[in-house]
């Protein structure tokens, strides 16, 4: 097949929610997007439009740098090596994939000059005697967080039900109508 | 006597249930899944604050929600004109959107002090709404106006085409002289200054051009009742289940 041209499909980005203040913030998956407002923007709906949420941030996929991942008894911890070059300091928020299979679930932050040191330091902090199948490192300053002011944008959310199977007790009125029509004498209620 | 109140509140109604209506025709059409989703979110937000509006004039002696909503005739309708216009290509919605909103957005800022308190603590519970509606609005007009040559001259065209309609947003009241001097709402030409403002100031970040203000004549009418032809079979299609057995229960 021809390569596709330059313009023909958008990057993604990946999504981060928190779904109630104090919880950490958690992996939710990715979008397409021409660039990172767009995808702040149009993570909102695509990630939140229904269940709880506070706050959420987008970062470019090429920006996430992405540890070895592991299976078994190894941590991905022990498989960090690489670039100890002195470069400037920089933020790195780190996230844990402590279950394969599950979302990675952010655990906090370090300064380093690499990914990989910041990696290599999280360790002894975050790591120390867990398994972590794979670790991701995203430098901070190249994250669309949600400003204080934009925290109103999930204000009302708790309000709609209707979004959500559950709220049409789709269930019960289904195991009525199973239960009425197995019985005869109430077939006409 | 409630009457300018009213007056008030259907036509903010009428806007938000009319819009919330077209928008959603979206819903499976849109240009992105991720958009597809966030405009029809965004359409669904507007349904939900006209039925809150609805419930509102219900306690002020009018008819039930669904009632004013599905079984009215078209001239009793106070929408704008501007908000019944059928869909075309995605750009005339998306400057529609920023048009409107950003004129619903502060109309619903400024009745944030209103003298009426439930509409007063509506405004301040939607706020978060309002800036979703309005970030989406500017975030799409700023990328799509600055991208290609294409998406600008179709983004001009929209916004010259609409431009007419959109000043017929602020079309003023048989009693806004009252809803002014009551203090439930600042009145039509204060928003139409801050709105003006807001749009020059996104359009200034892009490389559309707006169209000179003096020589633009807006169209009126829509908040007398008076409609296109388009607005009847939105109504139609719109209340169609509903009239099948109003008395269901859902």
């Amino acid at each position: 097949m021809k390569p596709k041209k330059s313009l023909d499909q958008f990057g993604t980005f990946e999504v981060f929610v928190q779904s109630k203040e104090g919880k950490p913030f958690q992996h939710e998956g990715a979008l397409h997007a021409p660039n990172l407002e767009m995808a702040y923007v149009l993570a909102k709906e695509t990630f939140t439009r229904r269940f709880l949420c506070v706050s959420i941030y987008v970062v470019d996929t090429r920006d996430v740098f992405v540890s070895p991942t592991t299976e078994g008894n190894q941590s991905a911890y022990d498989l960090i090596s690489g670039d100890d070059g002195v470069s400037e300091k920089r933020t790195f928020e780190i996230f844990h994939l402590p279950k394969r299979g599950k979302q990675h679930v952010h655990v906090g932050t370090i300064e380093a000059g690499s990914p990989q040191v910041a990696i290599r330091q999280a360790k002894d902090l975050f790591g120390a005697g867990k398994i972590i199948y794979n670790i991701w490192a995203i430098e901070k300053n190249k994250i669309r967080f949600t400003s204080a002011e934009e925290k109103d944008l999930w204000n009302t959310l708790p309000e709609k039900k209707f979004r959500d199977a559950s709220d049409y007790k789709g269930g019960d009125k289904l195991k009525g109508f199973l239960t009425r029509s197995q019985l005869p004498d109430n077939g006409n209620r | 006597m409630n009457e300018p109140l009213k007056e008030l509140l259907y036509k903010i109604a009428d806007d938000l249930l009319i819009l919330g209506h077209r928008n959603s025709e979206w819903t499976g059409f849109g240009p992105l899944l991720e958009e597809d989703i966030a405009f029809s979110s965004m359409a669904q937000d507007k349904i939900g604050q006209s039925y809150v509006l609805y419930q509102m004039l219900n306690d002020l002696g009018e008819q039930a929600p669904d009632t004013v909503a599905f079984l009215r005739n078209v001239h009793q309708f106070h929408n704008c004109q501007l908000v019944e216009l059928p869909n075309q290509e995605y750009d005339f919605s998306l400057v529609r959107h920023f048009l409107f909103d950003t004129a619903d957005a502060l109309r619903w800022d400024m009745l944030t002090q209103s003298s009426y308190e439930p509409i007063a603590l509506l405004a301040k519970k939607i706020k978060g709404e309002l800036r979703y509606h309005t970030l989406h609005a500017n975030t799409w007009i700023k990328q799509l106006g600055s991208a290609t040559q294409e998406s600008i001259s179709k983004l001009q065209h929209s916004l010259e085409a609409t431009m007419p309609y959109a000043l017929g947003i602020f079309e003023e009241s048989p009693y806004e002289k009252e809803i002014i001097t009551e203090g439930i709402f600042a009145g039509e030409e204060k928003l139409k200054n801050r709105w003006v403002a807001k749009i020059e100031s996104v359009i200034a970040q892009t490389q559309l051009v707006l169209p000179d203000w003096k020589i633009i004549t807006p169209v009126l009418g829509g908040r007398v009742g008076q409609h296109t032809g388009h607005l009847q079979p939105l109504l139609d299609e719109m209340s169609e289940v509903f009239k099948i057995d109003p008395g269901a229960e859902w």
